[in-house]
């Protein structure tokens, strides 16, 4: 479960105060939409629940860890237990996708046969099983993107925050990758996806949140794009 | 653990060939700097050596007056041992002087053969040796206030001048030294930092799937002390063969023998395990500073 209490950030250097008093809750296997304007404060939501930030006050906990306080040397030990996916593809392009998709087991030190069996697992659950050994830059987008999920879940984490997953990609592709997450949601783990896409809010109806000037103006378990 | 450590390794490898040529200028630059490490060290364990072999050679000599009776000498030397700093006194007597004076002017000396027995001129002495970082001068006046000596001498302020200028000599190399040694820091943090730069995406991965701090900075660390290794080859071998060469044809003295340098071994084998030191040192720390930069910009 994820817990926000209070949270305000204001950054030091150019004062500009990202969330303001921002209280909610997130429950186990619940997807999530994060919506709002540029600066409205999103990307602050991400790096707070990613642990990149750390909150001016208030309380983030996530899954029963407090991330706000957490020391920066316990920071990587967190980030096994979540994914994140960003716009960005963030590949490696010198590795294959089996090799991107291991990395992430590479990094926190998983036995080879652990990580070739959960490579496997995860090309089945991305559909790219036949392009296990094609380099990024033979991938379309949205197999990228595939890739960049895949290496997201491979540790099996209870939580993927997706920042602009689709932002580079056409709708059909866009469809593809929305539809791929709640194949994962399925299985039990929770989303936050940060979006400007309406049309897929409206196609794919979750709960959404919508974010303007740092504050929670809105908040549909209906789902639904929410114009300020 | 081994498979870690491999893969530590293959990264540093792969870092130093993927920009070989910054690393090498790098490297060339670190072995500059190491090879005048490397001759300050030389010049000051030099230096220090010749300050330890004057300072060791100068006694004071104190004659005792004639009055003195033989056996009010003791306590005269009792007073003498108690002077803070002195750290020997040896007595000599009226015939060890003259045989001193003889032996001194050589085959000459059999002249002074006349004087043996009473008619020996020569007074007794003490012969006190002084330890390092006290004062001759003010030694000296001490032992010259006790009753029954007559007079305390030694080379006089020039040898307690040159001893200081050997010491100002030492402390400006060892000065250098250290500048030198910062200058090879900083270069391997700035290389380190092209690495960083180089690999920032994959480092960003990294840190997004939960890499520990060590898994992202060994690596890098590696990267330096590679570097500094590479660094420390010139310098070494020129100690080694630098050294020798300038031993040899010196004759192993400086100016004159009262001046001896160092012998060449085991002395070279320290100098180089010195450099290779500082090299691995410079490498560790440079690299440390700048993958530290990067983790603490990069929560």
């Amino acid at each position: 479960m994820i817990t926000l209490e209070g949270v305000s950030k204001q950054y030091k250097k150019s004062g500009t105060h990202a969330l303001n008093n921002v209280s909610l809750t997130i429950n186990d296997g619940e997807f999530v939409y994060i919506i709002g304007e540029t600066g409205s404060g999103k990307s602050s939501l991400i790096k707070l629940l990613d642990g990149e930030e750390q909150p001016t006050s208030g309380k983030v906990m996530v899954n029963g860890i407090n991330v706000g306080r957490l020391r920066f040397s316990k920071v990587p030990y967190y980030r096994r237990k979540i994914g994140v996916v960003f716009q960005d593809y963030q590949l490696i392009q010198t590795k294959t996708v089996s090799q991107n998709i291991a990395f992430a087991l590479e990094v926190i030190n998983k036995p080879r046969k652990e990580i070739n069996e959960r490579v496997r697992e995860v090309l089945d659950i991305i559909e790219l099983s036949s392009e296990f050994n094609n380099y990024p830059d033979q991938l379309s987008g949205g197999q990228q993107q595939r890739v960049v999920i895949g290496r997201a879940i491979a540790n099996n984490p209870k939580l993927i925050i997706a920042d602009e997953p689709t932002g580079n990609l056409d709708p059909r592709r866009s469809k593809e990758i929305i539809e791929l997450l709640e194949k994962i949601n399925k299985q039990g783990t929770t989303i936050i996806v940060v979006t400007h896409n309406d049309i897929l809010v409206n196609t794919y109806r979750k709960r959404t949140i919508t974010l303007e000037n740092g504050y929670i103006v809105n908040d549909n378990p209906e789902g639904g794009y929410y114009n300020v | 653990m081994f498979r870690r450590i491999g893969r530590a390794f293959k990264e540093a490898f792969w870092g130093i060939t993927h920009h070989f040529a910054m690393a090498f200028s790098t490297a060339n630059a670190v072995t500059i700097t190491l090879v005048l490490v490397v001759i300050f060290t030389v010049l000051v364990a030099n230096i220090s050596r010749i300050t330890i072999d004057v300072e060791g050679d100068i006694q004071i000599y104190a004659p005792i007056e004639e009055t003195v009776a033989d056996e009010d000498i003791g306590a005269i030397r009792n007073r003498i041992e108690k002077i803070p700093g002195v750290i020997r006194v040896d007595f000599s007597s009226k015939e060890e002087e003259l045989q001193s004076l003889i032996e001194s002017f050589g085959d000459d000396g059999k002249i002074f053969e006349i004087y043996t027995g009473e008619n020996n001129p020569l007074p007794r002495a003490f012969l006190v040796s002084v330890g390092t970082g006290y004062s001759l001068a003010q030694i000296s006046s001490q032992i010259e206030l006790i009753d029954g000596m007559a007079s305390a001498t030694y080379g006089g302020a020039t040898i307690e001048d040159f001893v200081s200028l050997l010491t100002g000599i030492r402390t400006v190399g060892y000065g250098f030294a250290l500048a030198l040694t910062v200058l090879a820091i900083f270069l391997i943090y700035n290389t380190i930092q092209i690495t960083i730069n180089t690999r920032k995406q994959e480092l960003g991965i990294m840190r997004l799937c939960g890499a520990n701090n060590s898994y992202i900075t060994a690596p890098l660390v590696l990267e330096g002390i590679f570097i500094g290794i590479m660094g420390s080859v010139v310098p070494i071998l020129l100690t080694i063969f630098g050294y020798r060469y300038v031993y040899e044809r010196m004759n192993g003295q400086l100016v004159s023998g009262i001046l001896k340098l160092i012998p060449v071994y085991p002395f070279v084998y320290y100098v180089s395990a010195f450099a290779l030191a500082i090299g691995v040192a410079v490498g560790l720390i440079g690299s440390m500073l700048s993958a530290n930069k990067y983790l603490r910009w990069k929560r």
